[in-house]
Order: C-alpha cells, then sequence, then structure tokens
C-alpha cells in the first residue's frame, strides 16, 4: 500500500517518514537556496522514500513529496500512485493555509484516494486551531477530510496518523465495494 | 565577488549556437533553481531547474545505493534526442538537451569543455 506525505516547505514530510520508516529513508534531500533557506538547511527535490512493515501481510511504502510549486511534477507522479495521501500543515503558520489549498486542489484534480489533514507544529507559539485551518483551507461545511494533530518527530504520534490514513482507505475501499457486490 | 549571470549566459548562449545539434541548456542550483539558460522557446525554465534537480539527485542516490559509484552523468535517450545532466562545481548542475542527430563523443567533449569554462565564472 502506498502512502503518499505532502505539505508544504518545512511541515515535516521527511520528518514523518524518518519517524516511522524501517528502512533507512531514500531522502533527495539538496542544501537550499530558496526561501527555504530561512526555515531549513536542507529540502527535498524529488522524493523520500520510506518502508514500514504493518501486519504480515501488508507493507506500508510512504512517498514524501518536496514542498516547492516548482516541483510539482514530482507531486503528479507521486499522487497517481497513492492510496491515500495525508497533506501537512504547518499549525503556527497561516500565511502558508493557501499554498496547502493549493496542493490540496492539485491532488484532488489528480486523485480520488482519501486524504487526511495533520497539523503539525501545534506546540509552536499562536497554533491555529483546526476548525478555522479547515476553513481557510476551504472547507465551510461540516464535509471535510478527518483532521489529526500530529508531531513529526515523535514516532507514536506519526504511526497513529498513520493508522488513522489506513482506516480511512479501508472505509474508502468498503463505501466503494459494497455497491457492485449486490 | 558575485556571480556574473550575464557571462553565464553568454558563455551558454556561445555554447548552444556553436556546437552542432545541440538545441539547448540551462545551468540550475541543485536545489532546481535557474540560474542561467538558453533554452528552446516554449520551455519553462522554472520547470526545467526543477526537473534537472530532482533526476540528478534521483540518479546520484542510485549511484551511491547501488554500488555506482559517484556520478559522472545522467544521460536520457529519447527518439527525438537527449538530455544529458552534469553536476558542474558544487552549487551547480549543467543540463544540455541535443537532437538526435548529435554525434555523442563531441557532445561529451563539447559538455566537459563548457563546464570547465562555467567553472571558472562560478568560483
Amino acid at each position: 500500500m502506498r502512502l503518499v506525505v505532502t505539505g508544504p516547505v518545512s511541515a515535516g514530510k521527511s520528518t514523518f517518514i524518518r519517524s516511522v520508516s524501517e528502512i533507512e529513508v531514500v531522502d533527495t534531500d539538496r542544501r537550499a537556496t530558496d526561501e527555504a533557506m530561512l526555515l531549513k538547511h536542507k529540502t527535498t527535490v524529488a522524493f523520500d522514500f520510506g518502508r514500514l512493515q504493518f501486519s504480515p501481510n501488508m507493507a506500508l511504502h510512504l512517498y514524501g513529496t518536496p514542498g516547492q510549486s516548482r516541483f510539482d511534477f514530482m507531486w503528479d507522479i507521486l499522487i497517481h500512485q497513492a492510496h491515500a495521501y495525508i497533506l501537512l500543515v504547518a499549525a503556527h503558520r497561516p500565511q502558508e493555509f493557501r499554498y496547502a489549498r493549493r496542493i490540496l486542489t492539485f491532488m484532488r484534480r489528480r486523485s480520488q484516494a482519501p486524504v487526511l489533514i495533520g497539523l503539525t507544529h501545534t506546540d509552536q507559539p499562536d497554533p491555529w486551531d483546526a476548525e478555522n485551518i479547515l476553513i481557510a483551507l476551504g472547507y465551510l461545511t461540516d464535509q471535510h477530510p478527518p483532521v489529526i494533530a500530529v508531531n513529526p518527530t515523535q514516532p507514536e504520534s506519526v504511526a497513529q496518523s498513520v493508522m488513522a490514513l489506513i482506516q480511512q482507505y479501508c472505509e474508502s475501499q468498503a463505501s466503494v465495494t459494497q455497491p457492485s457486490m449486490r | 565577488m558575485a556571480i556574473n549571470v550575464e557571462k553565464l549566459n553568454t558563455v551558454l548562449q556561445n555554447f548552444v549556437t556553436g556546437t552542432s545539434d545541440v538545441e539547448g541548456a540551462a545551468l540550475v542550483t541543485p536545489d532546481g533553481l535557474p540560474l542561467a539558460n538558453s533554452l528552446p522557446i516554449g520551455m519553462d525554465e522554472e520547470r526545467v531547474s526543477a526537473m534537472s534537480a530532482a533526476m540528478l539527485s534521483l540518479g546520484e542516490r542510485i549511484g551511491s545505493e547501488l554500488a555506482r559509484g559517484s556520478i559522472d552523468r545522467i544521460y536520457v535517450e529519447g527518439d527525438a534526442g537527449y538530455g544529458v545532466l552534469t553536476s558542474c562545481a558544487e552549487d551547480a548542475v549543467l543540463l544540455v538537451l541535443a537532437s538526435k542527430a548529435v554525434k555523442q563523443g563531441v557532445l561529451m567533449l563539447e559538455i566537459k569543455r563548457v563546464i570547465s569554462e562555467l567553472k571558472l565564472i562560478l568560483i
């Protein structure tokens, strides 16, 4: 099963994957020279890849996208393979919500896969709460993907959100297959 | 001293016009930002830059993970021509686009030459 981790620059995508991967993560980090430089030293330019044996008959492949939109061809390649994806949003950087919304629109146009919204950096000063972030992402009604707070540096927290994502995937599968069985 | 972008552009332009069957060239940073280019019309510089960086970093990763050593160049061969990626000094990646008709030996030598020229400007 393939899961894609996406989100704006420095939301915690690479850290997320490093936290739970059983193999040494395949990363493609390069020294940042753009606006990402203000937030961190290195940035992903192709994708991160991690693997997690979830149960004896289920291996999870985790793919992390680059954050910058100039790499949208990578988003395109990765999302087409995804069974489910998680959008990480840094809750304390409201200036990025618009951009996160753009990523979300990009992904939705290409994939029907279930999505989960992960709020990161919630321990930073002045984080927004889930409700307001949902509004900022364009969800004005009760119909919205599940939101979960996740700390990418903590393996338990990441594992929890991965579980939630798998659960969502199973639910969406169930709702697809049921009508055809009748 | 600041990098002389004008000079980089001139070197690339001379390279593209002076080497037969070379259709375009771009110099980008390893994280995928444009430095200088002489690309065919209709090719988006930003996109080309990001793709070059992604490709080179994946290639280098394949080189190390699959024990192929350090990577000299990455070669994309299509039925309409070639794309060759070469790292150029520490902070730059050179992409060269050539048509199918190009003599590969000449292309490699010319790339080597233009890289030594670009390196002088970059340092």
